[in-house]
């Protein structure tokens, strides 16, 4: 492939750590460079060997067969990058075919494949393909061997956006997990290539089964110099990078009901919004979702970071408010909030488990003064409570006009909903008729059932009490399977959003080119250099963020502070 | 001493360690074997390979996880790992130039390693280590093999001999930790040893020399590990130094370091072979000696440390008799244990007589009594969620928490096939077909489950075989049947099960038995007559099972069960006779002022099949 890139990658994997740097200095960096590159000679030939083969391989073109049997299909590839639209700066969309013995692939005007039943594509000569067709398309034409006989299949397209995309992206990497905590990481991706690293594993920090939850990485306008991320269980905390500083912070104070969770940047300011929650999980016995996760109190509060202060915004015991998310001009908080009184005590978890099925959420959003920080009344924004749904995880484009939410039949984790689904409200109607909250209109007559409204929402319009608001159609991006935690590139151009499509089980990303116009295209799944590599992988890709750069702070630097005490937040 | 005599104790220690070996791996821990494998992982993938070799010591888990698949046949296996340990004698041998009449010597460190596999008792569920059995031998050997003085063969100086060997030290440690880990280290340090000996038998004995090779070994020791791990984020900081020795660690700092003495044992004692030429008696008693008593502290730990736990071997082959269908040999295993059982024996039992149709008619002619669950290292409680949660769950069709009880498995003590193969089930079961097309397609890439795999392909391609599948007919049916709650185990896997099934309702009569079973064995009153009822319903004319039979009389005549008219139920002679006669003789024994205890002794060899001696004899509902 990329030797030259490869060997920068590993290049990359030994560069010394600060806490050594303190230590040894100069004559540490110098012999630490030394013996690791000749220390892993052993396995570094092996690789090198490996990669080596795989230039060779994939540098010599193979050339299309002269005798075949035109079909008239186009080819089962995996993953299905078919008539897909990529941004011009992706890495190359390799794939496979299934049950061949051998495949090749008239990409442009280049041949790629003639390799067991894989295509993988040389990411230079990619690249200049992209460039070239740019605004335009990609036709691709396969021919597979079976059994000796060659046949060949009606080209696709891909086409390619004149819009690039954000080059990396982050997510947690777990197992499809429950309770155990032993492995997980938070990982980024470049998506020009296929570099990927550790931003923190808690695999530095794990002992026995005691393991370390890490989760909620979130980042202020898609940069690195301020964002944060969860610790739990062992050394809980926060870590926030603050203009490049890196703090670890205890965000729970007596008015809190518990720690910190889900979270949003103010986009100017140094303020995060968090929700603070008390986090339930249970299992089905039948039912493939598997999974409930419920909130038996939710609150929402802001986190003045220069200040270490925490303010409350929210904190309405008939309320369940959850997933704050600013908008881009920073003058409003979006949020979700379900209606739950309950009938025998606060938080009676028995009472909730019965009624978890009426636990559906709406959007709704505050207005912010950011000279008073003060909050304005709240506004339903969408009342999918009427249509028998649950709206959570909403994310607002850059011009405010869209908002992105993940919907499904009741609950907040909607990746453990078959029927959920990624939906787009459009807000350019919806702000010259704010509403205020009414509890009273809100009821639920019987539990909606996981396919009732499935499709309803596919309507381009949808009424609300005293206004119109627009839905855009996001029939191209949904599948049967569950879709959640969607998310705008910071252009625009390309929503993001994990789908368990592929298996039913394994969180993947996938990223659809919205134009615009306002239409949403098939989605493609992130591509991998080695296209088996989702489908072998038995760890999930989950909640991922777009990022213009990488993290710089390494995972030691977090490892060494997540060891220190953290720094106890002021309430107010 | 003649080179005969030499010839033939070396032949006859080897002889007998291998015989040994043999005998412990083989004869006495086949299963424990055959399960270690199981709960083992490797495949052909790259991304099982780069999961290896990003730690220290991936070679030596890749290669070692390969070489595990073969305990699948526990002979093969076995004859593997004894041929390497053979290999591992006949190196160190001829490296270490060590005489004939010591050659029992070197196999301590050997039996150090066949002691660390045999020992392991109940610690096997909570393994995290797929290459346990090979990882060890294959990481001594190589230590051994990298120590060989190569360079006092090479045709060059003795100045520059001293040069080579001096380099290759830091070389071993700097080249191969990553591929050995600790291993990497002990080959530095035999290096070092073979060529102090080495300089000081050739008169080139120095104070600079020696002082040079010991203080650069222990720069090496120090510095490799700590610089080569300083970059990764996939351990911790603080073990570069140990990392590839096995701790014996679990939660909340509960270590078990017994274990650990084998692995103290197979590092430090080869650190002794280069010296064993030195020793300067030529008398042969003496040498014999000493071998006969490292020999006696050698067998004398291997039976001592050997886990010869009768439940613990048959709760092995049951499982893997459940797992593979196979009742008839579930229910002889069961039928062979007299003493008190484990819970899970119970429920392996309870499943293979559920799949025949027997659990209302013939559970309780086996051993029900019941011992509390193992204790491993005197703190950790071994549970059937620990052990084969998954499968026992699967067995009654609740998937959802087998596929929950697998993954966290998995997550504590990593995949392997076991686990791999139970997804793909519940898979199946769920009509989730992608997924179980993903897990075959792993398993696809072993070596021993592939076959397994195209069984399970075809079964995935069309689902009406399902039902009429010996391994999947009552799982299908039970998922079908069972209704849907939202909840947790806790950890109790058989209370989970039962307490779900005495209040189902269902037509269906082979689940609805299973319904009732439940119910009595959870000794509930309400849940009993509902499930008696609802028998009586779905089944009309056929007659109740022999323990329902039995349990009906119970609760009326002698619990006292008020408002049940039994008039409608057509009892068995048999059945009426003998609980009128074990009422008759509970009364007399009672009358002769037995206590409890022994009125259930002497009451057993008559009535210890029935329902009523049960109830007695274990005051308790007896769960998990």
């Amino acid at each position: 492939m990329n030797l030259k890139r490869k060997l920068s990658a590993v290049a990359l994997e030994v560069k010394p750590t600060s806490w050594l740097d303190d230590s040894f200095g100069e004559l540490h960096s110098s012999l630490f460079i030394l013996m690791r590159s000749v220390a892993n000679s052993s396995l570094f030939i092996l690789h090198s060997s490996f990669i080596l083969l795989l230039f060779v391989a994939c540098s010599k073109h193979p050339s299309l067969p002269s005798d075949f049997t035109q079909l008239d299909a186009q080819p089962s590839i995996w993953p299905d990058y078919t008539g897909v639209t990529v941004p011009p700066n992706i890495a190359p969309l390799n794939f496979l075919v299934d049950s061949v013995d051998d495949v090749v692939a008239l990409i442009g005007e280049q041949i790629y494949g003639g390799k067991d039943n894989k295509v993988q594509i040389d990411e230079d000569e990619w690249h200049e393909m992209l460039a070239a067709a740019k605004g335009k398309s990609l036709s691709v034409s396969v021919y597979t061997r079976k059994d000796g006989k060659w046949f060949g299949y009606k080209p696709f397209v891909i086409n390619v956006a004149e819009d690039e995309i954000d080059p990396y992206i982050s997510y947690r990497v777990l197992p499809p997990t429950f309770v155990g905590f032993d492995e997980l990481a938070i990982r980024q991706r470049n998506l020009t290539n296929f570099e990927e690293t550790d931003i923190y594993n808690n695999r530095q920090i794990s002992k026995g089964l005691e393991g370390q939850c890490i989760n909620c990485h979130s980042y202020q306008n898609y940069r690195t110099d301020n964002m944060m991320f969860h610790t739990r269980l062992q050394h809980p905390g926060t870590m926030i990078v603050s203009d490049g500083e890196l703090l670890f912070v205890d965000l729970k104070d007596e008015s809190m009901i518990s720690a910190a969770a889900y979270n949003s940047w103010h986009p100017s300011l140094p303020i995060i919004a968090f929700s603070t929650d008390h986090t339930m999980q249970t299992f089905h016995t039948r039912d493939i979702s598997k999974v409930e996760v419920m909130e038996s109190a939710s609150d929402i509060i802001i986190y003045d970071i220069k200040k270490n202060r925490v303010q409350t915004v929210l904190n309405d015991s008939a309320e369940l408010e959850l997933f704050p998310s600013w908008s881009p001009d920073g003058k409003w908080l979006y949020y979700c909030s379900a209606h739950y009184e309950y009938k025998n005590k606060y938080e009676d978890t028995e009472e909730l488990l019965q009624q978890y099925r009426t636990l559906q959420y709406n959007l709704y959003r505050l207005s912010f003064d950011a000279s008073t920080m003060t909050f304005g009344q709240p506004e339903l924004i969408y009342d999918a409570v009427s249509l028998g749904r649950s709206a959570v995880q909403p994310r607002i484009s850059q011009d405010g006009r869209y908002v992105l939410f993940a919907e499904g039949p009741w609950g907040l984790f909607h990746i453990w909903h078959t029927s959920a689904d990624i939906k787009m409200l459009d807000l350019e109607a919806i702000d010259h008729s704010p509403l205020t909250i009414d509890h009273s209109s809100k009821s639920i007559s019987s539990f909606p059932s996981e396919e009732a409204g499935r499709d309803s929402m596919v309507n381009v319009q949808w009424s609300m009490f005293n206004g119109q608001c627009s839905m855009v159609n996001v029939q191209p991006i949904n599948s049967p399977l569950p879709e959640s935690y969607p998310s705008f590139s910071s252009n625009d151009r390309w929503v993001m959003f994990e789908s368990r499509r592929d298996d039913g089980n394994y969180t993947r990303t996938f990223i659809s080119y919205f134009d615009r116009e306002g239409r949403l295209h098939k989605p493609f799944e992130v591509p991998a250099e080695d296209p088996e590599y989702f489908r072998l992988l038995l760890r999930s890709w989950s909640r991922p963020e777009f990022m213009k750069e990488p993290v710089r702070i390494t995972p030691r630097q977090f490892y060494e502070k997540a060891l220190t005490e953290p720094i106890k937040v002021d309430g107010k | 001493m003649g080179a005969n005599v030499g010839k033939i104790l070396k032949g006859s220690y080897l002889t007998a360690f291998v015989a040994l070996a043999w005998y412990f791996l083989y004869v006495r821990n086949a299963d424990t074997m055959f399960f270690m494998q199981d709960r083992g992982w490797w495949n052909s993938t790259f991304l099982f390979w780069n999961d290896c070799v990003s730690v220290p010591g991936g070679l030596l888990s890749w290669t070692g996880a390969y070489l595990t698949q073969y305990f699948f046949y526990p002979a093969i296996g076995t004859s593997m790992l004894i041929f390497l340990w053979v290999m591992t004698f006949a190196l160190a041998k001829w490296s270490f130039r060590v005489p004939n009449e010591w050659s029992f010597l070197l196999v301590v460190p050997l039996a150090a390693l066949l002691c660390s596999d045999i020992q392991l008792g109940y610690w096997v569920y909570i393994l995290n280590d797929v290459d346990y059995v090979f990882y060890h031998p294959l990481g001594l050997f190589a230590a051994l093999l990298l120590s060989v003085p190569f360079w006092a063969y090479l045709p060059v100086s003795l100045k520059a001999k001293r040069w080579i060997a001096l380099a290759w030290i830091p070389l071993i440690a700097v080249l191969f930790y990553y591929p050995l880990g600790i291993y990497a280290l002990l080959a530095a340090v035999l290096a070092a040893l073979q060529a102090s000996l080495y300089f000081s038998e050739r008169a080139a004995k120095s104070f600079a020399l020696q002082l040079s090779l010991f203080a650069l070994l222990a720069l090496t020791l120090l510095l490799v590990p700590l610089l080569e791990t300083s970059g990764t984020t996939l351990m911790r900081p603080d073990q570069p130094w140990m990392y590839g020795f096995r701790k014996f660690e679990f939660e909340k700092g509960l270590r078990d370091v017994s274990l650990e003495v084998p692995f103290y044992v197979a590092l430090l004692a080869p650190t002794l072979f280069p010296f064993i030429r030195k020793i300067k008696t030529k008398r042969l008693f003496y040498s014999q000696s000493i071998m006969v008593l490292t020999a006696a502290a050698v067998c004398y730990s291997l039976f001592d440390r050997d886990f010869n736990d009768y439940n613990f071997h048959a709760e092995m082959r049951m499982q893997r008799g459940v797992e593979e269908c196979r009742w008839n040999d579930v229910l002889r295993e069961a039928a062979i244990a007299k003493a008190p059982v484990t819970r899970e024996m119970v429920m392996f039992r309870d499943i293979a007589l559920l799949n025949r149709g027997e659990l209302c008619s013939k559970r309780y002619l086996y051993n029900n009594e019941s011992v509390p669950p193992v204790l491993v290292s005197d703190s950790i409680h071994i549970r059937i969620a620990d052990q084969a949660a998954d499968l026992i769950y699967f067995n009654y069709g609740e998937t959802v928490f087998a596929i929950r009880r697998a993954i966290e498995r998995c997550m504590h003590y990593g995949y392997s096939y076991y686990t791999l193969r139970m997804l793909v089930r519940c898979a199946i079961v769920n009509g989730e077909k992608e997924n179980a097309r993903k897990y075959l397609r792993l398993l696809g890439r072993t070596t021993f489950q592939k076959k397994w795999a195209a069984e399970a392909q075809r079964l995935v391609a069309d689902d009406k075989l399902l039902p009429t599948d010996e391994c999947f007919r009552m799982p299908l049916k039970l998922y079908n049947e069972g209704s849907e709650l939202v909840g947790v185990d806790d950890k109790y896997v058989e209370l989970t099960i039962l307490k779900k099934w005495m209040y189902s309702i269902t037509a269906d009569p082979e689940a609805q038995e299973v319904a009732l079973a439940c119910a009595m064995m959870m000794r509930d009153r309400n849940c009993f007559w509902s499930q008696v009822q609802q028998y009586y319903n779905i089944n009309p004319g056929k007659a109740f099972p022999t323990h329902v039979q039995e349990a009906m009389l119970f609760e009326v005549y002698e619990l006292k069960m008020q408002g049940v008219n039994l008039s409608f139920v057509k009892f068995d002679d048999r059945v009426l006779q003998r609980y009128k006669a074990f009422t008759e003789r509970w009364r007399q024994y009672a009358g002769n002022g037995m206590s409890d205890k022994q009125l259930w002794q002497a009451l057993r060899p008559e009535f210890g099949d029935t329902y009523m001696w049960d109830y007695c004899a274990f005051r308790q509902v007896q769960t998990n």
